[in-house]
């Protein structure tokens, strides 16, 4: 009787072994791929800083956004508090989370933000209720590549597009590179045809091999202020470059200057331009970065122009994140506090000389 | 001999019956989204998507109120592979969706050309634009001679 009973707490003991041995095999499988996955994204975390309030932000992992921070009129309508990380309504995954291949077994990643500075009061928050499509019915939208895919896949009826493959800065400013029925035109003939209270602008992905940043600056403005002087009361949006897969980018050859270290300086540059102009910037890489530094893994094609799925999620995006404000008063403003700094900047150098 | 001359006057008559039929001005009936299914397997390089109908006018320049009814997919961004199906009111109207049609494929194809030169190329050389009856097809497709298998097979 005692042989059986020590053979049955043998089997039981073993048991217990074999259950141990299982969950460890599964915490290797999992939480490895997690491991792997933090040490090949160590680079981008790294690589993106180009300003003081960029490196900042890359260094802090987690951000509380105080939502007494946006200016009163970028933010009408606002939830307030609104995180990078907050999920909108009715989309599967959204901010910052990797998605893509990321299975549900997955454990939940770490995120950085995709902005260098999250409580820039340029950036749009999300709002309270969402617009439909026509809010669009007075609004422009002037792209490369990406926006054109954005109009072709995201579903959206309403508003006027302007876009060309290859479009840049230079390009835009004064090639006839808009198609019409007469013929292609320039960016500025085109938005001269009508009256539009809003403009989106997607560009720089084909600026990324740039490098002369603060040419890039100065030209972006440039270009900002002529579509301004062509529509003065509209309110202008300027999107952020979204991010790319690099990985498939290299293979299509497009260039080893499309990279994700680029699009972080370019939009941390453009976030700026928003700030000191008074512009609105809307962060689409909130809801389309894998949560390090990249394009979600598998939403595009060639590393580039995102599959229709994910330009659904960005018109929901855009339909969650927009102002009601006075456009022209926000940029007088805007322009008011930069020459009040600038002012200031004097009088100091003054008094120290 | 007498007997071979009714089988070619035939096989002529039954051609010429044949080519009508593929000619613009014919009546005949398409189930337009399945046409579009049909040519979307010609497009391989590219994930083309739906487009909303409500921006095709201003994507292929025809005037709205002359079309019944639209589909078409288009590229992510990708290359220039997209595709168009166009139903006229009035049958009449075909050749004028045809010119719009290859306004969008020249300003394609000269926007490509500096851009992406293999596009521009598969632009000026493979673009498909054919009618049948009140409906006016584009494609710019991967494989265009399945595409013309496609179309021929829908009566075009």
């Amino acid at each position: 009787m005692a042989a059986k009973k020590r053979k049955r707490k043998k089997r039981k003991d073993s048991l217990v072994l074999n259950l141990l041995i299982i969950v460890v095999l599964v915490l290797v499988v999992f939480e490895g791929r997690l491991i792997v996955t933090l040490f090949t994204h160590r680079s981008a975390e790294t690589s993106t800083a180009v300003s003081d309030g960029a490196v900042s932000s890359q260094e802090d992992e987690t951000v509380s956004e105080d939502p007494s921070s946006p200016s009163s009129d970028s933010s009408a309508g606002s939830s307030g508090g609104s995180s990078p990380v907050t999920a909108l309504a009715g989309l599967p995954v959204t901010a910052g989370a990797p998605q893509g291949n990321a299975s549900e077994t997955d454990p939940p990643a770490q995120t950085e933000d995709t902005v260098s500075d999250p409580d820039s009061s340029a950036i749009v928050r999300e709002a309270a209720e969402p617009v439909d499509d026509s809010y669009f019915s007075d609004a422009v939208f002037i792209g490369d590549s990406r926006m054109e895919g954005f109009r072709n896949a995201s579903g959206i009826t309403q508003g006027q597009f302007f876009t060309s493959v290859g479009m840049n800065l230079s390009t835009m400013a004064s090639e006839p590179i808009i198609s019409t029925a007469e013929g292609n035109i320039t960016v500025p003939a085109a938005v001269s045809g009508g009256t539009y209270h809003k403009i989106y602008v997607m560009l720089g992905t084909n600026d990324l091999g740039e490098y002369d940043w603060e040419d890039f600056r100065s030209r972006f403005v440039s270009a900002m202020n002529r579509l301004l002087e062509i529509q003065p009361d509209a309110i202008l949006y300027v999107c952020s470059v979204i991010y790319v897969e690099e990985d498939k980018v290299t293979t299509q050859n497009y260039g080893d200057y499309v990279n994700n270290a680029n699009v972080d300086t370019v939009n941390s540059i453009l976030l700026q331009i928003c700030e000191e102009q008074g512009y609105y910037y809307i962060d689409f890489n909130e809801i389309l970065s894998n949560g390090y530094g990249s394009l979600i893994q598998g939403a595009s094609e060639d590393g580039i122009h995102i599959y229709g799925k994910y330009c659904e999620q960005m018109l929901d995006y855009l339909k969650n994140h927009y102002v009601v404000s006075d456009a022209s008063a926000s940029r007088e403003e805007a322009s008011e506090t930069e020459a009040e700094s600038e002012a200031e900047t004097e009088s100091e150098t003054e008094q120290t000389a | 001999m007498k007997k071979k001359f009714m089988y070619l006057a035939c096989a002529a008559a039954a051609a010429m019956m044949l080519t009508a039929c593929g000619g613009g001005g014919k009546d005949v009936e398409i189930d337009m989204e399945a046409l579009a299914s049909d040519l979307l397997e010609t497009v391989t390089s590219d994930s083309l998507s739906q487009t909303s109908s409500d921006m095709l006018s201003s994507i292929y320049f025809y005037d709205g109120d002359k079309v019944d009814e639209a589909v078409a997919y288009t590229s992510s961004g990708a290359t220039s592979c997209e595709i168009a199906v166009v139903k006229s009111k009035d049958a009449s109207d075909t050749s004028e969706i045809e010119k719009n049609f290859q306004t969008r494929v020249d300003n394609q194809a000269e926007l490509y050309a500096s851009y992406n030169a293999p596009e521009a190329e598969r632009l000026e050389n493979d673009a498909i634009i054919e009618s049948a009856g009140a409906y006016t097809v584009l494609c710019v497709c991967d494989d265009p001679d399945a595409a013309e298998e496609v179309l021929e097979e829908y009566g075009f």
